[in-house]
């Protein structure tokens, strides 16, 4: 799950971009309202966290331009405007959620998760695919009730594949869940975690289209 | 009894006591003229009774028709006769005993039974007087008057109570205005209808809604500041309730003192941001009313700039401080040297604060002509010309991508303006000493000095 960070403190970026990966997201930070609107641009985040007190384009004019360029994507507020009139606005404009400042952590990766999840078109917190069973908010998996042990990377390339069943993802794709943009993507890590996967949930699990990418095809689904 | 004074018992009061002093001068005046008028009719009375009685032979004892048609009548006319030798041939009544004059004409005699007229008439080898008591005279005019001033004295009455309920409805507009000042309430300080008011009314609500429209501003003014400080207190707190959930959470102990690190640099910040909202509050219009003594400015910016040494030293800038002036005396001006100790910290904070490491900042203080002049510089990026009067409004901060990362509250030249201000002092913003960073930024101040 790849995160785009909005927000202009740098203390609380920081804290924030810490807090997020802690619990098995990928963030990218950016400072100010223009180079959020660069980075929607590239479409490589599921999620966006805007703070709305960004200096250069305000937080709000940020979520107007980008609805009105037609993306959907899920995206949270965050505001130190505890006022009803502010946090009204940031919704009409097209805000998802919002959190007013200062919050939980825990409770910005939940609603997050949420999110996520209301994007996907899912209510129930956990993906389930067959045998195989994806919980984001406690990272688990479990293969027919059998908790399988998996590593972060690897957990959020299952995640992703399992978060669109059916569709193929891509190597690009697939390493744009998983890395961030000062993050070094090894050659073949993709490969390497699918490897991984395969070894653990089943060589089946996950199917290669060729010259495509991957999908996934637990067992006990229909091929 | 309250001793409230009360515009409508005032009134009335000073009303009726007009009017009865009014009806007292119209009875008087009504008395002495009808008395005026009596000694005239009585007079013509007592000629005419003695012409008539000229002719009549009147001898010794009163002759009982005329003589007690006389005694009788109301106004008490008495009648006697004198013969030319002196003897009294006549007395109306003998129980009266007139005094012998022997003037004629009209004459006012003093007897034991009080004031009389007395009319003399010669009618051939007699001597006629007819005479009245005065008091028949005063009586008649007294009635007179009384009769004039018992209605005069009952509308009195009426002319008060009219006057009472008038002033009532006079004054019900008052009470309205009172009824609309009473459901003000500081949230609600829009002000009082003019319109349909008394004009005697009319200026108390002009004064009372200017005085409205002040409060109202004045309290816009900090409710918006109240915002503005909790909005901007929230993000430091926030940064430092985030590290504590981080060093909460934190797996090793590198985490956790790296989230502890984090979070007393967050508490620092909120100390500092603190600390400078407090000193804006101080700085409010109306808030400080330290007096003004002469300052040496001059000696007061080398103490503060001794005091930025070891903060620059630790940013590895070269801070300099030149008195171009060192005449005794010549930096003096009339100023705050607490507030002014303020102003400067705050303008070598900021230098200090937005030079890269390896710039330069310099303070000087200067005589020109009749101003004592402070200019701060610095070689750190500069502020826009753009932007150059909006960084003087609280929480406003410059927002390139060389400041973006510095900490700061928005509030320390927002503070210097209001420092300045109050010494009367101009403010302005240039280029100071350039460099790879940008031109730098040049703050000059402007004060009067004293001598």
């Amino acid at each position: 799950m790849r995160i785009l960070l909005a927000e202009d403190d740098p203390m609380i970026g920081a804290g924030v971009r810490q807090g997020l990966r802690q619990d098995g997201f990928t963030v990218d930070w950016v400072r100010d309202g223009q180079a959020a609107l660069t980075a929607l641009r590239e479409r490589v985040h599921d999620l966006v966290v805007l703070d709305l007190g960004m200096p250069r384009v305000a937080g709000l004019d940020v979520l107007r331009a980008t609805r009105r360029a037609g993306d959907t994507r899920p995206v949270l507020i965050l505001t130190a405007r505890d006022a009803l009139a502010d946090r009204v606005a940031g919704l009409d404009a097209g805000a998802d959620d919002y959190l007013v400042k200062p919050f939980e952590l825990e409770e910005l990766a939940a609603r997050l998760r949420a999110l996520a999840r209301r994007g996907a078109g899912r209510a129930a917190p956990k993906i389930v695919a067959g045998a195989l069973e994806v919980d984001p908010a406690a990272h688990t998996v479990r293969l027919d009730g059998a908790r399988v042990a998996l590593s972060a990377r690897e957990f959020a390339l299952l995640h992703a594949l399992a978060e669109r069943p059916g569709s193929v993802l891509s190597r690009a794709q697939l390493e744009d869940k998983l890395y961030g943009w000062n993050e070094e993507v090894e050659s073949n890590a993709v490969e390497v975690h699918i490897h991984a996967l395969r070894r653990k949930l089943g060589a089946d699990t996950i199917r290669n289209v060729r010259g495509v990418g991957w999908t996934l095809a637990p067992p006990g689904t229909p091929a | 009894m309250s001793a409230v004074r009360s515009i409508r018992r005032e009134l009335v009061v000073s009303l009726a006591l007009g009017l009865v002093a009014l009806v007292a001068i119209a009875a008087s005046a009504t008395f002495l003229r009808a008395r005026a008028e009596a000694n005239e009719l009585f007079d013509h009375q007592l000629r005419e009774t003695a012409a008539s009685l000229a002719g009549v032979p009147l001898t010794g004892v009163p002759i009982s028709g005329a003589a007690s048609g006389l005694a009788g009548q109301e106004d008490q006319l008495v009648l006697q006769i004198w013969d030319r030798n002196g003897v009294r041939i006549y007395l109306s009544r003998p129980q009266q005993a007139l005094p012998q004059y022997a003037q004629l004409g009209f004459n006012t005699v003093a007897t034991d039974t009080g004031e009389w007229r007395v009319f003399s008439l010669l009618a051939g080898e007699r001597v006629l007087q007819v005479a009245q008591p005065m008091s028949v005279r005063r009586e008649l005019a007294a009635s007179m008057a009384l009769r004039t001033i018992v209605p005069l004295l009952a509308i009195v009455p009426l002319v008060a109570l009219l006057v009472w309920f008038g002033i009532a409805r006079g004054l019900r507009p008052l009470r309205e205005v009172a009824a609309a000042v009473a459901a003000r309430s500081p949230r609600t300080l829009d002000p009082v209808a003019e319109a349909g008011l008394p004009a005697e009314i009319r200026p108390l609500v002009r004064a009372l809604n200017g005085l409205l429209g002040r409060l109202d501003r004045a309290q816009g003014a900090q409710r918006a500041f109240i915002a503005d400080a909790a909005h901007e207190l929230r993000t430091p707190l926030t940064a430092v309730d985030l590290q504590a959930q981080l060093a909460e959470r934190a797996a090793t102990e590198a985490e956790r003192s790296a989230a502890l690190a984090a979070l007393k640099r967050g508490l620092a910040r909120a100390t500092h941001l603190v600390e400078q909202l407090l000193a804006l509050a101080r700085e409010e219009p109306g808030v400080t009313d330290r007096p003004m003594a002469p300052v040496n400015l001059g000696e007061l910016a080398r103490s503060v700039v001794a005091e930025h040494a070891a903060m620059a030293a630790e940013r590895e800038l070269h801070l300099e401080f030149a008195a171009a002036d060192d005449r005794p005396g010549s930096t003096v001006v009339s100023g705050d040297a607490a507030g002014l100790r303020v102003l400067l910290g705050n303008l070598i904070d900021n230098a200090l604060r937005y030079t890269p490491s390896g710039g330069r900042t310099s303070v000087e203080v200067a005589r020109d002509g009749a101003e004592v002049v402070l200019t701060v510089r610095d070689s750190g990026p500069g502020i826009d010309p753009d932007e150059r009067s909006r960084v003087f409004d609280r929480f406003y901060r410059v927002t390139t991508q060389a400041t973006l990362g510095v900490p700061g509250s928005g509030l320390g030249l927002a503070i210097v303006k209001r420092i300045a201000d109050r010494h009367d002092a101009t403010i302005t913003l240039g280029t100071g000493l350039a460099s790879a960073a940008g031109d730098g930024l040049g703050v000059t101040l402007r004060f009067a000095a004293t001598a």
